[in-house]
């Protein structure tokens, strides 16, 4: 088989940093992953398949980061947004669309009331700390350390465009000790806002981690002790572990949630959701953007969200995640090699085992690319309805090679 | 402590974070980078033979201190070794102003009289080290210089990101979070620099080390060149191959946070 190469794809991103900055802004630009050994630009999806610009087609583990849960081009999905596109994208006002798709949520998910709608992650997660804040009118919000919630500057790393006032007022604690949180919200007793956790531990670069059992409890007993707002991003991991919220899955009672990439097939929108005693502070929160309204992508939701439950969506994807983790594991140890598999099936994530600095994982996951197969070296990946046992059978086929070239070039 | 005094009695004026961290930056990175320019250049390491044994003190008033010790030829750079003889700034800004190249003249102490010769000899030194981290076109036509010039700029640029950590408020955030962590940045044929990270501080130093978290290869003299001067666009040169990150790429993404900002202080 001829191996992959990345020509156009370099070629349009060498044009493209010359208009647009970094070239590619955030995690999708090439340094995330390894420069040279995967795509930089996708012309066309279908299914749980897609091609980059030089014509290479591959199985998709990434799923657009995580947005393409069906599958490319769903034909429901894609023909509920063709169908109010035909009606008009955008208007002075919602369309009843708005309303019905909000009705769907708090029908579909136990224990909310209401929600309101985004576009992105980061839109949804600003407004449930904005609304904690509000409720309680305290400062302070408590986060995992290392967690992702989105690019807005209360939460987000590095330095560029921040001022030192922009997180003066969140605080870190590690992931699963809830002793920490409680810390915390004794040694700013009255001014803790809100605590906002992921379902589990998902950063980039290291393994995933599952909460600890009472964890959610803990967070729940400490936040109803002091006052705080306990909020669930589940922005990831929603409707990929259960169709009912991921904290159904967990067994546990948040007051806000926030969910996003699985919420409409890769159409654009993102749903804050929460229980009446906080409606009144999120009515009082101004949230708005030109785009919030659209109507194309709350059609795409509700015919996404009855897709996923009229095909038992989850169920699939979980046994493909299962066959996918299982066969890994396998085929490793197979080669002499010794692989860690973290996260839920659905999410699942593989790293070389006392390995920190991933250049197995970037030697594997870059040969895997050249062969067809999309699997991200520092990020969890996204199993989607769409992915059948022929594909994950063929997956694993591309990984025994991998995992060959790995070993004979690494060693154990 | 006198600062703080004189701060609260309405005498002086505490420097602003930017000029903090640029005096930081041209006492302990660039002042720092003479003992590499020792090893590099046979002329600077002749005039660093004559110096004699002396330890001279750079002190800036409510700012950072560098001592450079001498001795047969060897040059050490410390923060907080003894010194026989001292040049003073009145302020930070005083001395950034010399290093930009206005006329600033710091007042001598200690026993200034016993090392004039010293003294006199250290512009020819920090000149010397100007010529490479500021050459001339004419110079930097010569391949050698070129490298030269290259791994003084990474170096100088590599550890002035430990007086970003220590001095601006902004970026102790992010410093705190640092991962232990060891960096080595290759050019295949030239130089080779590495930065050590230990529970948020950086030690950077030449040559490589073995099995390094992360490395970056950047793939020649001149790409590296152009990258010093601003001339090619580090996310296209990352995205075409001509620089190759492997390893723990997120730490490598931490600490060009820092590196990135080195920029914004030194030119």
């Amino acid at each position: 088989m001829a191996l992959y190469n990345f020509e156009k794809s370099n070629e349009l991103f060498q044009r493209a940093t010359k208009v647009v900055p970094s070239g590619i802004s955030g995690n999708k630009n090439p340094a995330f992953a390894v420069p040279g050994s995967f795509p930089y630009y996708a012309v066309r999806g279908e299914g749980c398949r897609y091609w980059d610009v030089d014509g290479n087609e591959y199985i998709d583990y990434l799923a657009g980061y995580g947005p393409i849960v069906l599958g490319y081009n769903d034909p429901v999905v894609d023909a509920a947004a063709a169908e109010q596109r035909k009606l008009g994208a955008a208007f002075n006002h919602p369309t009843p669309r708005a309303v019905e798709l909000a009705e769907k949520l708090v029908g579909m998910i136990p224990l909310i009331d209401w929600c309101a709608f985004g576009k992105n992650g980061s839109d949804v997660t600003a407004y449930a700390i904005q609304t904690a804040r509000e409720h309680t009118q305290r400062r302070k919000i408590l986060k995992a350390k290392g967690e992702y919630h989105g690019s807005q500057s209360w939460c987000r790393s590095g330095l560029g465009g921040l001022i030192e006032n922009d997180f003066e007022h969140v605080l870190d604690f590690e992931w699963n000790d809830a002793t920490q949180v409680e810390d915390l919200c004794k040694k700013f007793d009255g001014d803790v806002a809100g605590v906002i956790v992921t379902p589990y531990h998902h950063p980039a670069f290291a393994n995933q981690v599952m909460p600890k059992p009472g964890f959610f409890a803990d967070l729940r007993r400490i936040c109803d002790k002091y006052g705080a707002v306990l909020i669930l991003d589940d922005v990831r991991a929603g409707f990929r572990l259960d169709i009912k919220g991921s904290h159904e899955y967990f067994d546990f009672k948040p007051d806000l949630t926030c969910y996003c990439k699985a919420m409409a097939n890769g159409y654009a929108i993102s749903a804050c959701c929460g229980t009446d005693p906080y409606k009144p502070a999120a009515s009082r929160v101004f949230f708005t953007g030109t785009y919030y309204t659209s109507a194309v992508e709350q059609a795409a939701s509700i015919a996404c969200l009855d897709e996923m439950l009229k095909s038992n969506a989850i169920d699939h994807m979980m046994k493909m995640g299962t066959m996918l983790q299982k066969g890994l594991k396998e085929r490793a140890e197979a080669n002499g090699l010794e692989v860690t598999i973290s996260g839920p099936p659905t999410l699942p994530f593989m790293s070389f085992s006392n390995e920190t600095n991933f250049r197995r994982s970037q030697r594997f996951s870059g040969e895997a690319a050249r062969r067809g197969v999309l699997l991200h070296p520092h990020h969890n990946w996204f199993i989607m309805r769409s992915h059948t046992a022929a594909d994950i059978k063929k997956t694993l086929a591309v990984a025994d090679e991998c995992f060959a070239i790995v070993k004979k070039e690494f060693g154990g | 402590m006198l600062s703080s005094m004189l701060t609260r009695l309405g005498l002086h004026t505490p420097p602003t974070v930017r000029d903090r961290v640029r005096a930081g930056m041209h006492l302990h990175a660039v002042l720092g980078a003479l003992p590499h320019l020792v090893r590099l250049d046979e002329e600077a390491a002749a005039t660093a033979r004559l110096m004699g044994k002396v330890a001279i003190e750079f002190r800036v008033f409510d700012g950072p201190k560098v001592v450079l010790s001498f001795a047969d030829g060897a040059l050490k750079v410390s923060r907080d070794a003894c010194s026989n003889v001292g040049l003073f700034f009145p302020s930070c800004s005083a001395l950034n102003r010399m290093f930009d190249g206005e006329k600033v003249n710091p007042i001598p102490f200690k026993n200034f009289l016993g090392h004039m010769k010293a003294l006199q000899l250290l512009p020819k030194l920090t000149d010397r080290l100007t010529s490479f981290l500021k050459p001339s076109t004419e110079a930097l036509a010569d391949v050698a210089f070129r490298a030269k010039h290259v791994e003084l700029s990474l170096l100088v640029g590599l550890a002035a990101t430990q007086d970003l950590v220590e001095s601006d408020p902004k970026v102790r955030r992010v410093a705190k979070e640092l991962h232990d962590a060891t960096m080595v940045y290759e050019i295949p044929g030239g130089p080779v620099a590495h930065v050590k990270i230990s529970h948020g501080a950086i030690e950077v130093g030449a040559g490589p080390l073995k099995d390094p978290t992360t490395s970056i290869t950047i793939k020649d003299v001149d790409l590296a060149l152009g990258l010093v001067q601003g001339k090619v666009d580090t996310f296209a040169a990352n995205g075409s191959g001509d620089i190759r990150a492997s390893g723990n790429l997120h730490i490598a993404d931490e600490y060009n946070n820092l590196f990135d900002r080195v920029g914004l202080y030194l030119k």
